[in-house]
């Protein structure tokens, strides 16, 4: 038995979340949903937890800090001249290459994070993909079985969405 | 705000990235010829010597550093509209967020040029690199100039990042549109976003963090160019109130730059609906606000000459009044705090016309106020055999024609090859229904 990809299109974020409460209640299972914007009420409606992303964030940034005063104290201590009358491994001037260095490497670790967590760069994102929900249209991307499509378009119909099966 | 909907927000952006027009093409060919002009005279003085620049002893610091400040600062406001305004959900900055982040972004490319070409010799830049090389010499992270370096490298990857990432959802919808060579370009540059809920999850939050993060880094990067100046014992430089000073003056003149690009990228693109009058008039009360802080920190500037009753520190400050380059400093003040006052009247700051001279006006006083900072100090320090007088020579002013026109040039490109208006946002404001417009 074959299985069908259909998707309900959505034009307003309300009626897709009505969707997406009833579509969990039934059989058919819920893959994804793609949205035009960040939705909060789809979010919710789909239970997803709090990004973990900070993680990644936080573990930059504490490695970006002690990069950067492992740095300016490595650079020192390779020229050993005092300058100004200050101690060669002058710590709070070193500040400034720390702190610097936390923020660059706190980006690096939150980009990272989204690239991993998000799965961004695969090339099956885009397969059951209809290229109207990065416009307008609220998706939510449901399958089954060829005699059930009529009852899945039903369902989408019902919340005020149209139906689009891919193959 | 209301007649908005996300098709005509799409439509509207996606608009004017339309082949462009034979006026769009010449316009580009005057910016590359000024471009031109700035890189011969640069060539020029790289074979020639530095000495074809008017910097000589006291005033070794010239327009080159002038322009580094000011196009430094310029980039900040960019940072101040994405990240801190988004910070404080100010619902105004969305139509001109993308716009002004652009701007940081080549605003820090362009002042990132002028510390190589200032240096003479510019084929010993990697010098300030923290590099192993043979003559086993590192940089000292003791000082300023050290900072400045890991600051402004900091400050243009993370604007990049930032810019890049906040642009990914609109570059689906290009690639989404398009067709041919420019949806398998679109297709790579947006990395496979489709708006899925986990992307969406992840995204929000990064882009928080992006947000959290850069707001202490703006602060940090003009404080740090600020102690270029502060940290030397020079009189009118040697001074605690530099940093914040710097970073009101910063703000103040990136927010006059976003009013001189706004404006007509309004006009051109039609963007009236999204950019509202109501927008710029928030720009604008937000330059009354950095004004009075400039202004301030002019008078404390010379409250506290008084107050040390510090002879040499009295005379510079009354040197930059009444002195050689008086000119520079009246135009400093009544540019940057005194014009700003005239957006108290409503009729002023919602008139396009108005809004766009009194943008210009400010952003000619910021450059004099880095001219008067910076001549007004090491040509008149403690002896009074070694004060001097600075010009900038036609090599200085073929260079600095150039930096402004790389920056427009950067900029016109953009307008016309990615979304100069963030659609995601613009849409996230219509669906909230916080109109900038009401």
């Amino acid at each position: 038995m074959a299985t069908k990809y259909v998707m309900g299109l959505f034009k307003q974020e309300d009626q897709a979340v009505a969707a997406i409460g009833e579509l969990k209640e039934s059989a058919w299972p819920l893959h994804r949903t793609h949205s035009p914007i960040p939705s909060h009420k789809i979010s919710t409606a789909l239970g997803l937890k709090d990004s973990r992303v900070g993680w990644f964030t936080l573990c930059g940034g504490i490695l970006g800090f002690f990069t950067g005063f492992a740095l300016a104290i490595f650079t020192a201590l390779r020229w050993e001249l005092i300058v100004s009358g200050k101690p060669v491994v002058a710590l709070v001037p070193f500040i400034i290459v720390g702190f610097e260095f936390t923020i660059l490497f706190a980006i690096f670790g939150n980009l990272i994070g989204m690239l991993v967590l998000s799965r961004l760069s695969r090339p099956e994102n885009l397969e059951n993909y209809d290229p109207r929900c990065s416009g307008e249209l609220f998706g939510i991307l449901s399958s089954c079985s060829d005699e059930e499509k009529e009852g899945l378009s039903t369902l989408f119909a019902r919340n005020g969405g149209e139906t689009r099966e891919f193959e | 705000m209301t007649e908005l909907t996300f098709s005509k927000i799409d439509q509207t952006v996606l608009d004017t990235l339309r082949p462009a027009s034979g006026r769009y093409w010449l316009v580009v060919f005057l910016l590359a010829l000024g471009i031109m002009i700035g890189a011969s005279c640069w060539l020029y003085q790289i074979f020639t010597g530095i000495g074809v620049a008017g910097m000589n002893i006291p005033v070794a610091w010239g327009t080159y550093l002038i322009n580094f400040v000011f196009w430094v600062g310029i980039a900040h406001s960019g940072t101040l509209i994405s990240a801190i305004l988004h910070l404080f959900r100010a619902g105004w900055r969305n139509p001109i967020a993308r716009a002004a982040e652009t701007m940081t972004v080549f605003a820090v490319c362009t002042a990132g040029l002028f510390p190589f070409i200032h240096l003479g010799r510019v084929w010993l830049v990697y010098y300030m690199l923290p590099i192993p090389t043979q003559r086993t010499l590192w940089p000292n992270f003791q000082s300023p100039l050290m900072f400045d370096v890991v600051a402004i490298s900091t400050y243009l990857t993370v604007s990049s990042l930032f810019w890049y990432t906040g642009m990914l959802p609109d570059l689906a919808r290009i690639r989404d549109t398009a067709e041919g060579v420019r949806k398998k370009i679109f297709t790579a540059l947006s990395l496979g976003w489709t708006g899925e809920h986990e992307q969406w999850r992840h995204y929000t939050r990064i882009y928080l963090f992006f947000a959290a993060l850069a707001t202490p880094l703006v602060i940090s990067v003009h404080s740090v160019v600020s102690w270029d100046f502060a940290l030397g014992i020079v009189p009118g430089w040697h001074t605690t109130i530099f940093a914040p000073y710097f970073v009101a003056g910063a703000i103040h003149s990136g927010l006059a730059m976003v009013l001189t690009l706004m404006i007509p990228l309004r006009k051109i693109f039609s963007y009236e609906k999204i950019i509202t009058v109501h927008v710029l008039e928030s720009v604008a009360k937000t330059i009354i606000f950095t004004g009075l802080i400039v202004g301030f920190a002019y008078g404390t500037e010379y409250f506290i000459a008084w107050y040390s009753h510090n002879m040499v520190e009295m005379d510079t400050f009354s040197w930059r009044a009444t002195g050689d380059y008086a000119y520079g400093f009246w135009i400093m003040v009544v540019c940057n705090t005194m014009v700003p006052l005239l957006f108290f009247f409503k009729k002023i700051r919602t008139s396009i016309a108005w809004l766009f001279g009194i943008s210009i006006i400010v952003n000619i006083g910021m450059w004099f106020e880095r001219f008067v900072i910076i001549i007004g100090s090491v040509g008149h320090d403690f002896l009074p055999n070694a004060w001097g007088l600075y010009a900038p020579t036609l090599v200085e002013m073929g260079i600095m024609l150039g930096s402004f026109s790389l920056f427009f040039f950067l900029f016109v490109l953009f307008v016309k090859h990615l979304p100069s208006v963030s659609m995601t946002e613009m849409k996230e404001s219509v669906a909230e229904g916080e109109g900038h417009g009401h």
